[in-house]
Protein backbone atom coordinates (compact mmCIF):
# COMPACT_ATOMS: atom_id res chain seq x y z
CA UNK A 1 0.00 0.00 0.00
CA UNK A 2 1.45 3.37 -1.04
CA UNK A 3 -0.54 5.52 1.31
CA UNK A 4 -2.65 4.88 4.37
CA UNK A 5 -4.57 7.08 6.81
CA UNK A 6 -5.62 5.33 9.98
CA UNK A 7 -8.13 6.61 12.56
CA UNK A 8 -7.34 10.25 11.93
CA UNK A 9 -8.73 12.88 14.30
CA UNK A 10 -8.30 16.60 13.65
CA UNK A 11 -9.91 19.53 15.41
CA UNK A 12 -9.94 23.31 15.35
CA UNK A 13 -10.14 24.30 18.99
CA UNK A 14 -13.30 22.66 20.25
CA UNK A 15 -14.61 21.75 16.86
CA UNK A 16 -13.86 18.19 15.86
CA UNK A 17 -13.61 18.44 12.10
CA UNK A 18 -12.33 14.94 11.39
CA UNK A 19 -13.39 12.01 13.58
CA UNK A 20 -11.64 8.73 13.06
CA UNK A 21 -11.17 8.67 9.33
CA UNK A 22 -9.31 5.77 7.70
CA UNK A 23 -8.62 5.20 4.03
CA UNK A 24 -6.01 3.91 1.62
CA UNK A 25 -4.56 4.79 -1.75
CA UNK A 26 -2.66 2.27 -3.83
CA UNK A 27 0.14 3.16 -6.18
CA UNK A 28 -1.15 4.40 -9.53
CA UNK A 29 -4.74 4.86 -8.38
CA UNK A 30 -7.05 7.81 -8.55
CA UNK A 31 -9.03 7.88 -5.31
CA UNK A 32 -11.56 10.52 -4.42
CA UNK A 33 -13.03 11.81 -1.19
CA UNK A 34 -16.41 13.34 -1.83
CA UNK A 35 -18.68 15.13 0.54
CA UNK A 36 -20.53 18.35 1.20
CA UNK A 37 -19.04 21.62 2.27
CA UNK A 38 -17.75 21.28 5.82
CA UNK A 39 -17.50 17.50 5.76
CA UNK A 40 -13.79 17.74 6.60
CA UNK A 41 -12.30 17.07 3.17
CA UNK A 42 -9.89 20.00 3.09
CA UNK A 43 -8.94 19.42 6.70
CA UNK A 44 -7.86 15.90 5.83
CA UNK A 45 -5.75 17.03 2.88
CA UNK A 46 -4.15 19.88 4.82
CA UNK A 47 -3.31 17.49 7.63
CA UNK A 48 -1.71 15.02 5.23
CA UNK A 49 0.33 17.85 3.70
CA UNK A 50 1.63 18.82 7.14
CA UNK A 51 -0.16 22.16 7.38
CA UNK A 52 -2.26 20.96 10.32
CA UNK A 53 -1.37 18.64 13.18
CA UNK A 54 -3.81 15.82 13.94
CA UNK A 55 -4.98 15.07 17.47
CA UNK A 56 -4.51 11.39 16.83
CA UNK A 57 -4.09 8.88 14.06
CA UNK A 58 -1.54 7.67 11.56
CA UNK A 59 -0.62 8.97 8.13
CA UNK A 60 1.82 6.66 6.38
CA UNK A 61 3.30 7.22 2.95
CA UNK A 62 5.75 4.67 1.54
CA UNK A 63 6.31 3.38 5.05
CA UNK A 64 7.14 6.83 6.44
CA UNK A 65 5.00 8.37 9.19
CA UNK A 66 4.05 11.86 8.05
CA UNK A 67 2.46 13.05 11.28
CA UNK A 68 5.59 14.55 12.89
CA UNK A 69 6.78 16.20 9.67
CA UNK A 70 6.38 19.85 8.69
CA UNK A 71 4.84 20.71 5.35
CA UNK A 72 8.15 21.49 3.67
CA UNK A 73 9.50 18.10 4.78
CA UNK A 74 6.47 16.19 3.52
CA UNK A 75 7.12 17.68 0.08
CA UNK A 76 10.58 16.10 0.03
CA UNK A 77 9.00 12.65 -0.02
CA UNK A 78 7.23 13.33 -3.32
CA UNK A 79 3.80 14.40 -2.07
CA UNK A 80 2.41 17.62 -3.45
CA UNK A 81 -0.83 19.35 -2.50
CA UNK A 82 -2.73 21.53 -4.95
CA UNK A 83 -4.58 23.60 -2.37
CA UNK A 84 -8.15 24.78 -2.45
CA UNK A 85 -8.47 28.04 -4.31
CA UNK A 86 -5.24 27.27 -6.21
CA UNK A 87 -3.16 29.67 -4.11
CA UNK A 88 -0.71 30.53 -6.85
CA UNK A 89 1.60 33.45 -6.15
CA UNK A 90 0.05 36.34 -8.01
CA UNK A 91 3.06 38.61 -7.57
CA UNK A 92 5.39 36.06 -9.16
CA UNK A 93 5.58 35.22 -12.84
CA UNK A 94 4.47 31.85 -14.16
CA UNK A 95 8.11 30.81 -14.44
CA UNK A 96 8.91 32.03 -10.94
CA UNK A 97 5.96 30.10 -9.53
CA UNK A 98 7.41 26.92 -11.05
CA UNK A 99 10.95 27.85 -10.04
CA UNK A 100 9.82 28.26 -6.44
CA UNK A 101 7.92 24.98 -6.58
CA UNK A 102 11.26 23.29 -7.25
CA UNK A 103 12.95 25.02 -4.32
CA UNK A 104 14.62 21.85 -3.10
CA UNK A 105 15.75 20.58 -6.50
CA UNK A 106 19.14 20.86 -8.11
CA UNK A 107 19.43 22.92 -11.30
CA UNK A 108 19.33 19.94 -13.69
CA UNK A 109 16.33 18.25 -12.14
CA UNK A 110 14.54 21.58 -11.80
CA UNK A 111 15.00 22.49 -15.45
CA UNK A 112 13.94 19.04 -16.54
CA UNK A 113 10.73 19.21 -14.53
CA UNK A 114 9.90 22.75 -15.63
CA UNK A 115 10.46 21.72 -19.24
CA UNK A 116 8.12 18.77 -18.75
CA UNK A 117 5.52 21.00 -17.12
CA UNK A 118 5.69 23.40 -20.07
CA UNK A 119 5.36 20.50 -22.51
CA UNK A 120 2.23 19.42 -20.72
CA UNK A 121 0.85 22.97 -20.50
CA UNK A 122 2.03 24.88 -23.58
CA UNK A 123 -0.29 27.72 -22.59
CA UNK A 124 1.79 28.28 -19.48
CA UNK A 125 4.96 28.49 -21.51
CA UNK A 126 3.38 31.18 -23.65
CA UNK A 127 2.63 33.06 -20.46
CA UNK A 128 5.86 32.30 -18.63
CA UNK A 129 6.78 35.94 -18.00
CA UNK A 130 3.26 36.96 -16.98
CA UNK A 131 2.35 37.55 -13.34
CA UNK A 132 0.14 34.90 -11.75
CA UNK A 133 -2.53 37.50 -10.98
CA UNK A 134 -3.04 38.16 -14.68
CA UNK A 135 -3.92 34.55 -15.55
CA UNK A 136 -7.47 33.37 -16.07
CA UNK A 137 -9.00 30.95 -13.57
CA UNK A 138 -8.35 27.96 -15.81
CA UNK A 139 -4.75 28.97 -16.40
CA UNK A 140 -4.25 29.46 -12.68
CA UNK A 141 -5.50 25.94 -12.07
CA UNK A 142 -3.10 24.65 -14.70
CA UNK A 143 -0.29 26.51 -12.99
CA UNK A 144 -1.30 25.09 -9.62
CA UNK A 145 -1.15 21.56 -11.03
CA UNK A 146 2.09 22.27 -12.93
CA UNK A 147 3.58 23.55 -9.70
CA UNK A 148 2.68 20.33 -7.91
CA UNK A 149 4.23 18.34 -10.75
CA UNK A 150 7.49 20.25 -10.32
CA UNK A 151 7.45 19.94 -6.54
CA UNK A 152 6.67 16.30 -6.06
CA UNK A 153 5.02 14.53 -8.86
CA UNK A 154 4.73 11.04 -7.36
CA UNK A 155 1.62 11.52 -5.27
CA UNK A 156 -0.65 14.48 -5.95
CA UNK A 157 -3.37 15.65 -3.61
CA UNK A 158 -5.92 18.00 -5.13
CA UNK A 159 -8.38 20.08 -3.17
CA UNK A 160 -11.43 21.07 -5.22
CA UNK A 161 -9.65 21.67 -8.52
CA UNK A 162 -12.98 22.34 -10.22
CA UNK A 163 -13.97 25.15 -7.86
CA UNK A 164 -14.93 28.36 -9.60
CA UNK A 165 -14.24 27.08 -13.11
CA UNK A 166 -16.57 27.04 -16.08
CA UNK A 167 -17.95 23.55 -16.89
CA UNK A 168 -15.87 23.26 -20.06
CA UNK A 169 -12.70 23.99 -18.07
CA UNK A 170 -13.71 21.49 -15.43
CA UNK A 171 -13.77 18.86 -18.18
CA UNK A 172 -10.27 19.89 -19.24
CA UNK A 173 -8.93 19.76 -15.69
CA UNK A 174 -10.27 16.25 -15.12
CA UNK A 175 -8.97 15.10 -18.47
CA UNK A 176 -5.57 16.43 -17.53
CA UNK A 177 -5.68 14.61 -14.19
CA UNK A 178 -6.41 11.39 -16.00
CA UNK A 179 -3.38 11.94 -18.24
CA UNK A 180 -1.11 12.79 -15.35
CA UNK A 181 -2.27 9.66 -13.60
CA UNK A 182 -1.68 7.58 -16.70
CA UNK A 183 1.92 8.75 -16.64
CA UNK A 184 2.45 7.35 -13.17
CA UNK A 185 1.28 9.95 -10.65
CA UNK A 186 -0.99 8.64 -7.94
CA UNK A 187 -3.91 11.00 -7.29
CA UNK A 188 -6.01 11.71 -4.23
CA UNK A 189 -8.82 14.01 -5.24
CA UNK A 190 -11.16 15.91 -2.97
CA UNK A 191 -14.26 17.22 -4.67
CA UNK A 192 -17.71 18.64 -4.18
CA UNK A 193 -18.33 17.92 -7.83
CA UNK A 194 -19.03 14.25 -7.08
CA UNK A 195 -20.28 13.60 -10.58
CA UNK A 196 -16.95 14.37 -12.23
CA UNK A 197 -14.87 12.92 -9.43
CA UNK A 198 -16.63 9.55 -9.56
CA UNK A 199 -16.10 9.48 -13.30
CA UNK A 200 -12.31 9.52 -13.15
CA UNK A 201 -11.65 7.84 -9.80
CA UNK A 202 -11.49 4.08 -9.46
CA UNK A 203 -12.50 4.19 -5.81
CA UNK A 204 -14.24 6.72 -3.63
CA UNK A 205 -14.91 7.51 0.00
CA UNK A 206 -17.97 9.48 1.02
CA UNK A 207 -17.35 11.83 3.91
CA UNK A 208 -20.05 13.28 6.15
CA UNK A 209 -19.42 15.53 9.14
CA UNK A 210 -15.91 14.24 9.65
CA UNK A 211 -16.64 10.56 9.24
CA UNK A 212 -16.54 8.14 6.33
CA UNK A 213 -20.08 6.96 5.60
CA UNK A 214 -19.55 4.90 2.50
CA UNK A 215 -16.73 3.60 0.39
CA UNK A 216 -16.21 1.42 -2.60
CA UNK A 217 -15.68 1.32 -6.33
CA UNK A 218 -16.88 4.47 -8.07
CA UNK A 219 -19.04 2.45 -10.41
CA UNK A 220 -20.92 1.01 -7.42
CA UNK A 221 -21.24 4.32 -5.60
CA UNK A 222 -22.67 6.03 -8.68
CA UNK A 223 -25.56 3.55 -8.55
CA UNK A 224 -26.03 3.81 -4.80
CA UNK A 225 -29.37 5.54 -4.13
CA UNK A 226 -28.04 7.39 -1.08
CA UNK A 227 -25.13 8.82 -3.04
CA UNK A 228 -27.37 9.72 -5.93
CA UNK A 229 -29.75 11.54 -3.66
CA UNK A 230 -27.16 13.41 -1.64
CA UNK A 231 -24.41 14.16 -4.15
CA UNK A 232 -25.50 13.56 -7.68
CA UNK A 233 -28.74 15.50 -7.70
CA UNK A 234 -30.66 12.34 -8.49
CA UNK B 1 23.06 75.54 -11.01
CA UNK B 2 25.18 77.02 -8.30
CA UNK B 3 27.72 75.16 -6.25
CA UNK B 4 25.78 75.16 -2.98
CA UNK B 5 22.84 73.58 -4.68
CA UNK B 6 24.99 70.76 -6.00
CA UNK B 7 26.58 70.32 -2.61
CA UNK B 8 23.16 70.19 -0.95
CA UNK B 9 22.14 67.66 -3.55
CA UNK B 10 24.94 65.37 -2.44
CA UNK B 11 24.09 65.97 1.22
CA UNK B 12 20.53 64.94 0.48
CA UNK B 13 21.67 61.88 -1.45
CA UNK B 14 23.84 60.86 1.50
CA UNK B 15 21.10 61.33 4.10
CA UNK B 16 18.51 59.73 1.82
CA UNK B 17 20.75 56.69 1.26
CA UNK B 18 21.08 56.19 4.99
CA UNK B 19 17.33 56.49 5.61
CA UNK B 20 16.74 54.11 2.73
CA UNK B 21 19.13 51.49 4.11
CA UNK B 22 17.30 51.55 7.43
CA UNK B 23 13.86 51.70 5.82
CA UNK B 24 14.67 48.47 3.94
CA UNK B 25 14.89 46.65 7.27
CA UNK B 26 11.39 47.77 8.25
CA UNK B 27 9.91 47.00 4.89
CA UNK B 28 11.48 43.55 4.45
CA UNK B 29 10.35 42.34 7.85
CA UNK B 30 6.89 43.76 7.26
CA UNK B 31 6.81 41.99 3.90
CA UNK B 32 7.24 38.52 5.39
CA UNK B 33 5.64 38.88 8.83
CA UNK B 34 3.29 41.90 8.61
CA UNK B 35 5.16 43.04 11.72
CA UNK B 36 6.44 46.56 12.24
CA UNK B 37 9.75 45.80 13.90
CA UNK B 38 9.91 48.83 16.16
CA UNK B 39 13.24 47.62 17.51
CA UNK B 40 14.84 48.26 14.13
CA UNK B 41 16.03 51.79 15.00
CA UNK B 42 17.90 50.28 17.92
CA UNK B 43 19.27 47.54 15.69
CA UNK B 44 20.74 50.40 13.64
CA UNK B 45 22.26 51.80 16.84
CA UNK B 46 23.63 48.36 17.69
CA UNK B 47 25.31 48.23 14.28
CA UNK B 48 26.92 51.61 14.87
CA UNK B 49 28.17 50.44 18.27
CA UNK B 50 29.60 47.26 16.79
CA UNK B 51 31.64 49.76 14.80
CA UNK B 52 32.91 51.21 18.05
CA UNK B 53 33.88 47.70 19.10
CA UNK B 54 35.66 46.97 15.81
CA UNK B 55 37.45 50.27 15.49
CA UNK B 56 38.41 51.15 19.07
CA UNK B 57 38.58 47.80 20.83
CA UNK B 58 39.94 45.63 18.03
CA UNK B 59 41.70 48.47 16.23
CA UNK B 60 40.30 47.35 12.88
CA UNK B 61 39.91 49.46 9.77
CA UNK B 62 36.70 50.35 7.97
CA UNK B 63 36.10 47.25 5.85
CA UNK B 64 36.64 44.54 8.51
CA UNK B 65 34.68 46.61 11.01
CA UNK B 66 31.78 46.99 8.56
CA UNK B 67 31.73 43.23 7.96
CA UNK B 68 31.95 42.47 11.67
CA UNK B 69 29.11 44.85 12.41
CA UNK B 70 26.85 43.52 9.67
CA UNK B 71 27.41 39.90 10.70
CA UNK B 72 27.03 40.52 14.45
CA UNK B 73 23.91 42.60 13.92
CA UNK B 74 22.41 40.04 11.56
CA UNK B 75 22.97 37.44 14.25
CA UNK B 76 21.24 39.71 16.75
CA UNK B 77 18.34 40.23 14.35
CA UNK B 78 17.86 36.50 13.80
CA UNK B 79 18.08 35.85 17.54
CA UNK B 80 15.54 38.56 18.35
CA UNK B 81 13.13 37.05 15.83
CA UNK B 82 13.58 33.53 17.20
CA UNK B 83 13.33 34.47 20.85
CA UNK B 84 10.89 37.37 20.88
CA UNK B 85 8.74 37.32 17.74
CA UNK B 86 8.43 33.71 16.67
CA UNK B 87 6.49 32.60 19.76
CA UNK B 88 4.00 35.38 18.96
CA UNK B 89 3.40 34.53 15.32
CA UNK B 90 -0.06 33.21 16.02
CA UNK B 91 -0.81 35.89 18.63
CA UNK B 92 -2.45 39.21 17.89
CA UNK B 93 -0.52 41.78 15.91
CA UNK B 94 -0.62 44.09 18.91
CA UNK B 95 1.31 41.66 21.13
CA UNK B 96 4.10 41.45 18.59
CA UNK B 97 4.32 45.23 18.19
CA UNK B 98 4.50 45.77 21.95
CA UNK B 99 7.19 43.11 22.15
CA UNK B 100 9.14 44.90 19.42
CA UNK B 101 8.97 48.15 21.38
CA UNK B 102 10.23 46.30 24.46
CA UNK B 103 13.10 44.75 22.52
CA UNK B 104 14.04 48.25 21.40
CA UNK B 105 14.08 49.54 24.98
CA UNK B 106 16.14 46.55 26.04
CA UNK B 107 18.73 47.23 23.34
CA UNK B 108 18.92 50.96 24.09
CA UNK B 109 19.26 50.60 27.81
CA UNK B 110 21.36 47.48 27.65
CA UNK B 111 23.85 49.30 25.46
CA UNK B 112 23.68 52.33 27.76
CA UNK B 113 24.50 50.16 30.76
CA UNK B 114 27.37 48.52 28.90
CA UNK B 115 28.99 51.55 27.34
CA UNK B 116 27.92 54.57 29.39
CA UNK B 117 26.20 57.76 28.39
CA UNK B 118 29.05 59.64 26.69
CA UNK B 119 28.54 60.07 22.97
CA UNK B 120 31.14 58.28 20.90
CA UNK B 121 32.82 58.68 17.58
CA UNK B 122 35.00 56.50 15.42
CA UNK B 123 38.79 57.03 15.41
CA UNK B 124 39.95 59.89 13.18
CA UNK B 125 41.83 57.52 10.91
CA UNK B 126 38.89 55.07 10.71
CA UNK B 127 37.99 56.31 7.29
CA UNK B 128 40.60 58.74 5.98
CA UNK B 129 38.59 61.41 4.29
CA UNK B 130 39.66 63.53 1.40
CA UNK B 131 37.88 66.40 -0.23
CA UNK B 132 37.71 66.63 -4.00
CA UNK B 133 37.32 70.01 -5.57
CA UNK B 134 35.45 69.99 -8.87
CA UNK B 135 35.10 73.56 -9.98
CA UNK B 136 33.57 75.31 -7.02
CA UNK B 137 31.91 72.13 -5.74
CA UNK B 138 33.69 70.18 -3.04
CA UNK B 139 32.76 66.59 -2.31
CA UNK B 140 34.27 64.48 0.42
CA UNK B 141 35.19 60.85 -0.03
CA UNK B 142 32.95 60.06 2.93
CA UNK B 143 29.93 61.31 1.03
CA UNK B 144 30.92 59.30 -2.02
CA UNK B 145 31.52 56.24 0.16
CA UNK B 146 28.08 56.46 1.74
CA UNK B 147 26.28 57.02 -1.54
CA UNK B 148 28.19 54.41 -3.55
CA UNK B 149 28.13 51.72 -0.87
CA UNK B 150 24.43 52.28 -0.24
CA UNK B 151 23.63 52.02 -3.93
CA UNK B 152 25.76 48.91 -4.27
CA UNK B 153 23.77 47.36 -1.44
CA UNK B 154 20.46 48.39 -3.03
CA UNK B 155 21.45 46.79 -6.32
CA UNK B 156 22.68 43.63 -4.62
CA UNK B 157 19.42 43.39 -2.68
CA UNK B 158 17.26 43.97 -5.74
CA UNK B 159 19.11 41.26 -7.65
CA UNK B 160 18.86 38.92 -4.72
CA UNK B 161 15.13 39.41 -4.34
CA UNK B 162 14.44 39.32 -8.09
CA UNK B 163 16.73 36.55 -9.25
CA UNK B 164 17.35 34.00 -6.52
CA UNK B 165 15.00 31.36 -5.24
CA UNK B 166 15.33 32.77 -1.73
CA UNK B 167 14.23 36.14 -3.02
CA UNK B 168 11.30 34.49 -4.77
CA UNK B 169 10.38 32.76 -1.53
CA UNK B 170 10.42 36.11 0.30
CA UNK B 171 8.11 37.63 -2.28
CA UNK B 172 5.90 34.55 -2.16
CA UNK B 173 5.57 34.73 1.63
CA UNK B 174 4.53 38.36 1.41
CA UNK B 175 1.80 37.36 -1.04
CA UNK B 176 0.49 34.20 0.57
CA UNK B 177 2.11 32.58 3.58
CA UNK B 178 -0.14 29.54 3.44
CA UNK B 179 1.11 28.03 0.20
CA UNK B 180 4.84 28.59 0.75
CA UNK B 181 5.57 25.41 2.76
CA UNK B 182 3.77 23.41 0.06
CA UNK B 183 6.59 24.40 -2.30
CA UNK B 184 9.07 22.68 0.00
CA UNK B 185 10.24 25.97 1.48
CA UNK B 186 10.84 26.24 5.20
CA UNK B 187 9.07 29.40 6.22
CA UNK B 188 11.20 29.77 9.34
CA UNK B 189 14.35 29.78 7.29
CA UNK B 190 13.09 32.45 4.93
CA UNK B 191 11.98 34.59 7.85
CA UNK B 192 15.40 34.23 9.51
CA UNK B 193 17.10 35.12 6.25
CA UNK B 194 14.91 38.19 5.90
CA UNK B 195 15.78 39.34 9.40
CA UNK B 196 19.48 38.70 8.76
CA UNK B 197 19.49 40.81 5.60
CA UNK B 198 17.29 43.59 6.99
CA UNK B 199 19.28 43.97 10.18
CA UNK B 200 22.59 43.59 8.33
CA UNK B 201 21.63 46.56 6.12
CA UNK B 202 20.64 48.47 9.25
CA UNK B 203 24.11 47.80 10.66
CA UNK B 204 25.74 49.08 7.47
CA UNK B 205 23.65 52.23 7.85
CA UNK B 206 24.83 52.52 11.47
CA UNK B 207 28.50 52.39 10.53
CA UNK B 208 28.04 54.81 7.64
CA UNK B 209 26.05 57.15 9.86
CA UNK B 210 28.95 57.23 12.32
CA UNK B 211 31.37 57.99 9.51
CA UNK B 212 29.15 60.64 7.91
CA UNK B 213 28.03 62.39 11.10
CA UNK B 214 30.89 62.02 13.60
CA UNK B 215 30.25 62.34 17.31
CA UNK B 216 26.61 61.39 16.82
CA UNK B 217 26.88 57.91 18.30
CA UNK B 218 24.85 57.52 21.44
CA UNK B 219 22.66 54.71 22.60
CA UNK B 220 19.45 56.62 21.78
CA UNK B 221 20.53 57.53 18.27
CA UNK B 222 18.20 54.92 16.82
CA UNK B 223 15.02 56.44 18.19
CA UNK B 224 14.50 59.48 15.98
CA UNK B 225 16.39 58.09 13.00
CA UNK B 226 14.46 54.84 13.29
CA UNK B 227 11.11 56.61 13.36
CA UNK B 228 12.04 58.67 10.36
CA UNK B 229 13.17 55.64 8.39
CA UNK B 230 9.96 53.85 9.36
CA UNK B 231 7.97 56.77 8.02
CA UNK B 232 10.07 56.68 4.86
CA UNK B 233 9.18 53.01 4.44
CA UNK B 234 5.48 53.76 4.91
CA UNK B 235 5.58 56.63 2.43
CA UNK B 236 7.29 54.41 -0.13
CA UNK B 237 4.74 51.67 0.47
CA UNK B 238 5.67 49.34 3.29
CA UNK B 239 6.49 45.84 2.13
CA UNK B 240 7.99 47.08 -1.14
CA UNK B 241 11.77 47.41 -1.32
CA UNK B 242 11.73 49.98 -4.11
CA UNK B 243 9.37 51.97 -1.94
CA UNK B 244 11.82 51.94 0.96
CA UNK B 245 14.57 53.34 -1.23
CA UNK B 246 12.36 56.00 -2.80
CA UNK B 247 10.79 56.91 0.55
CA UNK B 248 14.21 57.23 2.17
CA UNK B 249 15.40 59.46 -0.64
CA UNK B 250 12.32 61.67 -0.47
CA UNK B 251 12.84 62.14 3.24
CA UNK B 252 16.54 62.88 2.78
CA UNK B 253 15.86 65.47 0.10
CA UNK B 254 13.06 67.15 2.04
CA UNK B 255 15.17 67.38 5.17
CA UNK B 256 18.07 68.98 3.33
CA UNK B 257 16.19 71.21 0.93
CA UNK B 258 13.53 72.61 3.26
CA UNK B 259 16.09 74.54 5.32
CA UNK B 260 18.13 75.33 2.21
CA UNK B 261 15.25 76.94 0.35
CA UNK B 262 13.57 78.14 3.52
CA UNK B 263 16.63 80.23 4.29
CA UNK B 264 16.00 82.26 1.15
CA UNK B 265 12.45 83.16 2.18
CA UNK B 266 13.23 83.71 5.84
CA UNK B 267 11.93 80.41 7.22
CA UNK B 268 13.96 79.12 10.12
CA UNK B 269 15.62 75.73 9.76
CA UNK B 270 13.73 74.55 12.84
CA UNK B 271 10.81 74.13 10.44
CA UNK B 272 12.66 71.30 8.79
CA UNK B 273 10.92 68.44 10.56
CA UNK B 274 7.39 69.90 10.59
CA UNK B 275 7.59 70.65 6.89
CA UNK B 276 9.13 67.28 6.11
CA UNK B 277 6.44 65.39 7.96
CA UNK B 278 3.61 67.54 6.62
CA UNK B 279 4.78 66.69 3.13
CA UNK B 280 4.90 63.00 3.95
CA UNK B 281 1.40 63.22 5.40
CA UNK B 282 0.18 64.80 2.19
CA UNK B 283 1.69 61.94 0.19
CA UNK B 284 -0.12 59.48 2.42
CA UNK B 285 -3.41 61.35 2.09
CA UNK B 286 -3.12 61.09 -1.68
CA UNK B 287 -1.83 57.52 -1.64
CA UNK B 288 -2.71 55.83 1.65
CA UNK B 289 -0.81 52.67 0.73
CA UNK B 290 2.37 54.62 -0.03
CA UNK B 291 3.97 55.22 -3.38
CA UNK B 292 4.55 51.60 -4.38
CA UNK B 293 2.11 49.97 -1.99
CA UNK B 294 -0.90 48.03 -3.08
CA UNK B 295 -3.90 47.47 -0.89
CA UNK B 296 -3.61 44.04 0.63
CA UNK B 297 -6.35 41.67 -0.30
CA UNK B 298 -8.04 40.30 2.76
CA UNK B 299 -7.63 36.55 2.59
CA UNK B 300 -10.45 34.40 3.83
Amino acid sequence: MLFRVNDLHVSYGNIRAVRGVSFEVDEGEIVTLIGANGAGKSTILNTIAGLLRPDAGEIVYNGVDLVPLDAHQVVQLGLALVPEGRRIFGNLTVYENLRLAGFQLGADELNKRIRRAFERFPRLEERRAQLGDTLSGGEQQMLAVARALVTGGKFMLLDEPSMGLAPILVQDIFEMLREINAQGTTVLLVEQNAHMALKIAARAYVLETGEIKLSGASTDLVRNPEVQKAYLGG
Amino acid sequence: MDATFIQQFFNALQLGSLYALIALGYTMVYGVLLLINFAHGDIFMFGAFMGVLGSWVFGWGFVPTLILSMLATALLGVTVERVAYKPLRAASRLSAVITALAVGLLLENGMLALTGADPRKYPDDFFATQVYQIGSVSISTVKLLVIILAFALFVALFLFVRRTKWGMAMRAISYDKFAVPLMGVSQDRIISLTFAIGTGLGAAAGILWGVAYPASLDTYMGMLVGWKAFIAAVVGGIGDIRGAVIGGMILGFVEIFVPYWGQGIGVSSTWRDPVAFALLLIILVIRPTGIFGVARRQKV
